[in-house]
């Protein structure tokens, strides 16, 4: 009897520790799946879901949150997924999160994962449905891969003819690499360019100095720098001078059609110049002028002796002392 | 010529033994279901086959989760994925390895004792005394002790699990500095309800297939001394291969339900 009250005990014990071990374990995987929280429904639609499956994780800010409880196809380019988010954690997310599918990992499984949203939203409720944005799967990036290495393909074989010929002395940066000639003039220019700046920095240092030295208040630099007046005085004067410039231009021009005419042969200049007879011509005509005005010198005189010119010479005499004391008076 | 009756007395002997095997269930449940019942023996039983295997199926467990860390951590290790670790072996362990070692480990030890037991009752005619004096020896013996097995297989099977995650988490956190906190965290992550139940379910049928075969094989045991030593033998023989078959078909089942 006292055998079977131990072993009932025992057995009891057994049995229990088993039991409890087992409902542990339950619980424990059912905690991590969010089944003994309250939960909330939240939606989201996409387009291509990456082989996201039940029971896969949703993640909040990287925690876990919930669970993907639903996937439906509506149409052929929609898939609903049905989350269920923990309701305490569900309190943080807004009107304007987004949900993206993502890996755990390099070969994890899927993992929906929840943005926050930037604006100032409500929260979510149950049966809220939030944004979604579809990343680039796996399939899409192997294919990009597959063209990026078919480029660096292309651009190491491309390198490797260019290695080549510089290699073999081909080109500018083949002469740089084995000509050593060329080398030591580059060093020698190197050398000289050196110098230069040298002395640039040394010009530039004197310049300084010169430039500190000069008066920018009152010379006409200065005034030039800093006077606004003076600027505008300037600018006026600039101005002045591209109208000159435009008027010296129409000045030529027309200077340009004037020797243009004179050289041809019809034009006045080139008989005055070219025509031989007519400086005999001149010459006697001018002569002819000289007596004629001579003779008429000997008229005048005589005019003025003449009885009916005398008033009008004496007129003349007296006006033109009025007019010399006028002057006089003037001056002092 | 000679052969070939050979194969057919064997198949014949095989399909003959497979329907007593059935009948001997049949029986089993209706036994199961009549009254009287027999609490005292059952909890002597489970005590003799609950308890006394606890020691055996800690140890076993807490090698086989040791071994299996040491095992796999080099494998993991060259593609960097020492982190997966929990998960694997809490996944292998929980849905397959333990539940299939733990009750071969008990096929052998309570399959062969009932055998043995009951072989040697059958033998020294005290089955045929217990009918003499009016008791039920196919309630008492056999379904007591059936129905023990079903019962507490499944028990040694989940404390054979804990045991070995726990061996498991030990070497981890010696060998990789994981903490336990972090071991069974990532143990609970990965798994889900659908490894744990199709194991626990699969676990009491394996309990009922050893103490079918061992109290079959025992019971009807015969040639004397012999026999029983047959008896005890061909018993974890016999269960052992029908634990596989088992297992086979509950994975089946399982794939159909879980997806796995």
């Amino acid at each position: 009897m006292k055998q079977t009250i131990s072993q009932k005990i025992k057995v009891g014990t057994f049995v229990i520790l088993g039991t409890i071990i087992l409902v542990a374990a339950l619980y424990f995987i059912g905690n991590k799946q969010h089944i003994f929280s309250k939960n909330i429904k939240v939606y989201s639609v996409f387009q291509n879901v990456n082989g996201l499956q039940l029971g896969n994780n949703v993640r909040y800010s990287g925690i876990n949150i919930g669970t993907v409880s639903q996937i439906e196809m509506i149409n052929n380019a929609q898939i609903v997924v049905q989350m269920l988010v923990e309701e305490k954690t569900g309190a943080f997310i807004k009107k304007d999160a987004i949900a993206t599918i993502g890996s755990d990992g390099l070969v994890g499984s899927m993992v929906v994962n929840i943005i926050p949203g930037k604006k100032n939203l409500a929260v979510i409720i149950s049966g809220d449905s939030i944004a979604s944005y579809s990343k680039i799967g796996a399939d899409d990036m192997l294919s990009t891969l597959n063209v990026t290495n078919e480029n660096a393909a292309l651009l190491t074989s491309d390198l490797l003819k260019i290695t080549t010929k510089i290699l073999d002395g081909e080109g500018v940066l083949g002469a740089l690499i084995t000509d050593s000639l060329l080398t030591k003039d580059i060093k020698e220019t190197l050398y000289n360019l050196k110098q230069t700046t040298k002395g640039t920095d040394q010009a530039a240092v004197k310049l300084n100095k010169l430039l500190s030295k000069i008066n920018f208040e009152d010379s006409a630099a200065g005034v030039l720098l800093n006077d606004t007046i003076a600027g505008n005085q300037v600018k006026k004067v600039f101005n002045n001078l591209e109208e000159s410039s435009k008027s010296i231009l129409e000045i030529t021009k027309t200077l340009d059609e004037m020797v243009l005419e004179i050289k041809q042969k019809e034009s006045t200049f080139n008989y005055l110049t070219k025509d031989e007879e007519l400086p005999k011509i001149i010459d006697s005509t001018m002569l002819n002028i000289k007596e004629a005005s001579e003779k008429l010198n000997e008229n005048m005189e005589a005019l003025k002796h003449n009885f009916f010119f005398k008033g009008y010479f004496k007129k003349q005499e007296r006006l033109e002392k009025k007019e010399a004391k006028k002057n006089q008076n003037n001056e002092n | 010529m000679i052969a070939t009756r050979s194969i057919k007395e064997k198949t014949k002997v095989f399909i003959n033994e497979i329907g007593d095997i059935t009948y001997f269930a049949i029986r089993f449940f209706k036994e199961l279901l009549t009254k009287p019942f027999e609490w005292k023996e059952l909890v002597r039983q489970c005590y003799n086959i609950g308890n006394r295997s606890l020691l055996l199926v800690s140890v076993t467990g807490f090698i086989l989760g040791l071994v299996f860390t040491l095992q796999s951590r080099p494998t993991l290790m060259e593609f960097g994925a020492e982190s997966w670790m929990p998960s694997m072996v809490s996944i292998s362990i929980i849905r397959e390895i333990g539940p299939v070692i733990i009750a071969l480990i008990c096929a052998g030890r309570i399959g062969s004792s009932i055998g043995a037991e009951l072989g040697s009752m059958r033998v020294t005619e005290q089955i045929d005394a217990m009918e003499v004096s009016g008791t039920n020896p196919f309630k008492y013996l056999v379904v007591t002790r059936i129905l023990a097995t079903t019962l507490m297989l499944p028990l040694l099977i989940i404390i054979g699990d804990a045991i070995a995650l726990f061996g498991s988490a030990i070497i981890e956190n010696l060998k990789g500095e994981v903490s336990y906190l972090l071991y069974f965290n990532k143990v609970f992550d990965a798994l889900q309800f659908s490894d744990i139940i199709p194991a626990t379910i699969k676990s009491f049928f394996f309990g009922f297939a050893i103490g079918l075969i061992g109290c079959y094989k025992g019971y009807n045991c015969s040639k004397g001394t012999v026999g029983v030593g047959e008896a005890s033998n061909t018993a974890v023989v016999y269960s052992s291969m029908l634990l596989f078959i088992i297992d086979f078909i509950a994975v089946f089942i399982t794939d159909i339900f879980f997806e796995i």
